[in-house]
C-alpha cells in the first residue's frame, strides 16, 4: 500500500493552513509533505518528488505564481501537476493566469478560496485516476 | 465756451497756436473738453488731445507723448493749481477725475488678486461665494449670483441667502427670461428699468417670476455668459440693481473678466470633485478587498477545520478532532477580534473616559495575551512606569490598543519565537505606552501600509483594521501612534495619550 501512496507537497505561508490541509488529505491515504515559502517548495520538488503540488498565490518572497512559472520552466518538474488555491480567481483562467500582464506558465487547476473540502479531495484524486 | 481767466497751454508755452491764431491748436479747438481744469476748450487738458502743437513740433497721442507731457511745467503748473480738482484723463464718454482713475484701478488689483486666491481653490462654493462678493463690491451692485447648468432637460440652478435662509433657485434654460437668453444666446445682457420696458434691445425678454418668488424688485441685471476652456456655455453670472441706477460698459467689462475666472474655477472644482470622488471610490473598493481578502482566509480555515472535526468524529479518531478545533479556535477569534476593531473604530460609537490606573489597564491586556506569547514561544514582558495610577482614559480602548499592538508584535516576531516588552511612563502632560518587539521589522513602504484601514502590513494576514483602531484610540485620548522600525531588528509602536487638559469633553 505504502508503494502506491501519493506523495502530494502543500506549499502555504500560513502554518495553520499547512496544517489544515495535511488533516485533510492524509487520512485519505496521501502522503504530505509542506513547504512555507516558494523557495522551499522549489527545494521539496528536487528532494520529494512529488506526484502533486498545492501552490498558495499569496506568499511572500516567491509568489504562487512565480514558483508556478519556475516550475514549469523546468523539465525536471514541468511534469507535476499544480493546483493553485487562491483568493483572487479572478485573475486566473482555468489553467493561465498573468503575471506582469503576460500569460504565462500553465497550472493544471485552481481552487478558490475558502476551498470546499470535498472538492479538494475530488480534485487532488481527478490526477490519479 | 466759457472763457476763464485761468492760463491755456498756447499762452504758456507761447507756441503761437492758440484760438485766435491762423492755424489754431488741436487742443484749442476741442470743444469736447471746454472747462475741463477751468481752460478754455482743452487747453487745460492738452496732454490727453493728440496731434498738439509744442516744443515746435506736432506731437503723436497721449501715449505716444506721455513720457513728454508728465514732465512738462505747464501740466505741473496745472496739476498744483487744480490741487484735489485736477482731472487727468479724459475718456470717449467724457472726462474721469482721478478719484474714478483711482476707482478703475482698485478694480483691475482687485481683479488680479481675486485671480490668485481664486485659483488656488478647489472648493465650488466658497468660490462661487468669493466671486458673487467681489462681483458685487466692484460693480456697486445689491446682489450677485453664479447660476450653473445642470438636469436634463438643463436648468440654471443657483443659490443664495436671504434674509437669513439659504435659497435655491431654478431658472429654465430658455429664452423665456434674460439670464436664460445669455445662456442660450452665449451672449451677455444688460437689462435697464425692466418693469418699464420688459422686452429690452434685441429681444431680451425680463422674467418677473424670480423677484416674485424672492419677493424684491430688479431694476437693473447684466447677465453674464459663463463659458469652460471649449467656450461651452456652463452657467450665467448676474448682478442686481446698481447703486448708480444701471451698469455700465465698464461694469460688463469686468463681469466679463469674472466670467472667464468662474468658469476656470467651475472646471477646476468640478475637476477636483471627480478626483476626490474617483479617490474615494477607490479606497472604499479596495477597503472591501481587503476585507474580502481576510473573510476569505478565515472561512477557508472554518470551512477546513469543520470538514476534519466531522470526519474525525465519525472515524474516532479524537486526536485530529483536538489539533483541527485548536485552529478553528484561532480563526473564530480573529473574527471576533475583527468584530471588535470594527465596533471600536466607529465614530459613531465612542467610548466612555475616566480617571483610573494606566498600568493595571496594560498588566490587564498584557495577562490576556500571556497565553498567546507562550504558545509562540514569545518572551512577554512589561515595564511599567510611575505616575499613572489615576491617568483619564477609556479602559477599553487601551485594552484593544494593548492587543492589537502586541499580537502584531508576536506575527512580527514568527516564526522563531521573540521578545516583546510593553513599557508605560510619564512623560510631563502626556502618558506614553511602548510596545516594543525584536521581530522582523518593517520597511518604510509596509509601515505605510500598516497605518491604512484594511491594507494589512502583515506578512501572516491580518484584518487590516488592527493599527488603524489604535490610531484612532490614541486620537480619542487626544494623543497619537508612532512607529520606528527597521528591517531585521524590529519595531517600536508608541501609544501617546494627553493629559486630562487636552482632552476633548464629549468623549
Amino acid at each position: 500500500m505504502s508503494e502506491t501512496k501519493k506523495k502530494i507537497l502543500v506549499v502555504d505561508d500560513d502554518t495553520d493552513d499547512l496544517k489544515m490541509l495535511s488533516m485533510i488529505l492524509e487520512p485519505e491515504g496521501y502522503d504530505v509533505v509542506t513547504a512555507e515559502n516558494g523557495v522551499e517548495a522549489l527545494e521539496q520538488v528536487e528532494s520529494e518528488d512529488p506526484d502533486l503540488i498545492l501552490l498558495d498565490v499569496m506568499m511572500p518572497e516567491l509568489d504562487g505564481f512565480a514558483a508556478c512559472d519556475k516550475l514549469k520552466s523546468s523539465p525536471a518538474s514541468q511534469g507535476i501537476p499544480v493546483v493553485l488555491l487562491t483568493g483572487v480567481a479572478k485573475q486566473i483562467t482555468k489553467t493561465r493566469y498573468p503575471i506582469d500582464g503576460v500569460l504565462r506558465a500553465q497550472a493544471e487547476e485552481y481552487l478558490e478560496k475558502p476551498v470546499e473540502p470535498e472538492e479538494l479531495l475530488r480534485v487532488v484524486a481527478s490526477f490519479f485516476k | 465756451m466759457a472763457r476763464t481767466a485761468k492760463a491755456n497751454c498756447w499762452d504758456v508755452m507761447t507756441c503761437g497756436r492758440g484760438l485766435a491764431s491762423v492755424e489754431p491748436c488741436p487742443a484749442a479747438l476741442d470743444a469736447t473738453c471746454d472747462g475741463v481744469n477751468g481752460g478754455m476748450n482743452a487747453g487745460r487738458i492738452c496732454w490727453t488731445v493728440p496731434g498738439t502743437f509744442c516744443s515746435g513740433e506736432i506731437q503723436g497721442d497721449f501715449l505716444d507723448k506721455q513720457e513728454t507731457c508728465l514732465a512738462c511745467r505747464f501740466f505741473l503748473q496745472v496739476r498744483h493749481e487744480e490741487g484735489q480738482e485736477f482731472r487727468f484723463v479724459k475718456l470717449a464718454q467724457g472726462v474721469l477725475d482721478v478719484e474714478d482713475l483711482h476707482a478703475r484701478i482698485t478694480q483691475v488689483e482687485s481683479l488680479m488678486g481675486i485671480r490668485d486666491r481664486l485659483r488656488a481653490r478647489f472648493n465650488l462654493d466658497a468660490v462661487i461665494a468669493e466671486i458673487t462678493r467681489q462681483a458685487r463690491v466692484l460693480t456697486r451692485a445689491q446682489r450677485s449670483l453664479v447660476l450653473l447648468l445642470r438636469g436634463n432637460p438643463p436648468s440654471l440652478h443657483g443659490e443664495f441667502r436671504l434674509r437669513g435662509s439659504v435659497m435655491a433657485v431654478d431658472i429654465p434654460c430658455d429664452e423665456s427670461s434674460a439670464v436664460g437668453y445669455a445662456a442660450v444666446n452665449n451672449q451677455t445682457v444688460n437689462v435697464k428699468d425692466p418693469y418699464r420696458a420688459p422686452v429690452q434691445q434685441d429681444d431680451v425678454p425680463f422674467n418677473q417670476a424670480f423677484d416674485e418668488a424672492c419677493d424684491c424688485r430688479t431694476d437693473s441685471l447684466l447677465a453674464v455668459p459663463v463659458r469652460d476652456s471649449d467656450g461651452r456655455v456652463v452657467g450665467v453670472i448676474t448682478a442686481a440693481n446698481s447703486a448708480k441706477g444701471w451698469f455700465s460698459q465698464d461694469d460688463q467689462w469686468f463681469m466679463e473678466c469674472y466670467a472667464v475666472e468662474v468658469g476656470l474655477a467651475v472646471e477646476k472644482a468640478r475637476l477636483m470633485e471627480e478626483a476626490v470622488l474617483a479617490g474615494r471610490m477607490a479606497s472604499i473598493s479596495e477597503s472591501l478587498a481587503g476585507l474580502s481578502h481576510f473573510l476569505k482566509d478565515v472561512a477557508h480555515a472554518l470551512v477546513g477545520t469543520s470538514f476534519i472535526i466531522r470526519r474525525a468524529i465519525r472515524q474516532g479518531r479524537m486526536e485530529d478532532v483536538k489539533a483541527a478545533w485548536e485552529i478553528l479556535d484561532r480563526h473564530v477569534k480573529r473574527l471576533a477580534d475583527l468584530c471588535k476593531d470594527v465596533l471600536t473604530y466607529d465614530p459613531e460609537r465612542p467610548d466612555e473616559i475616566a480617571p483610573g490606573n494606566l498600568n493595571a489597564t496594560v498588566r490587564d491586556a498584557v495577562s490576556l495575551v500571556q497565553p498567546e506569547a507562550r504558545t509562540r514561544a514569545v518572551e512577554l514582558t512589561t515595564e511599567l512606569g510611575a505616575g499613572l495610577t489615576r491617568w483619564r482614559h477609556s479602559k477599553r480602548g487601551i485594552y484593544r490598543c494593548i492587543v492589537n499592538l502586541v499580537v502584531n508584535a508576536f506575527d512580527a516576531c514568527l516564526p522563531g519565537g521573540g521578545h516583546v516588552t510593553v513599557m508605560t511612563e510619564r512623560r510631563g502632560d502626556e502618558a506614553v505606552i511602548r510596545v516594543v518587539d525584536d521581530g522582523r521589522g518593517m520597511d518604510e513602504e509596509t509601515k505605510a501600509r500598516a497605518l491604512e484601514t484594511f491594507k494589512s502590513g502583515n506578512q501572516v494576514g491580518g484584518s487590516g483594521i488592527g493599527l488603524p483602531t489604535v490610531v484612532e484610540i490614541a486620537e480619542r485620548h487626544g494623543g497619537r501612534l508612532e512607529v520606528e522600525s527597521t528591517p531585521g531588528r524590529g519595531s517600536t509602536f508608541t501609544v501617546h495619550l494627553a493629559g486630562a487638559g487636552h482632552l476633548d469633553r464629549k468623549y
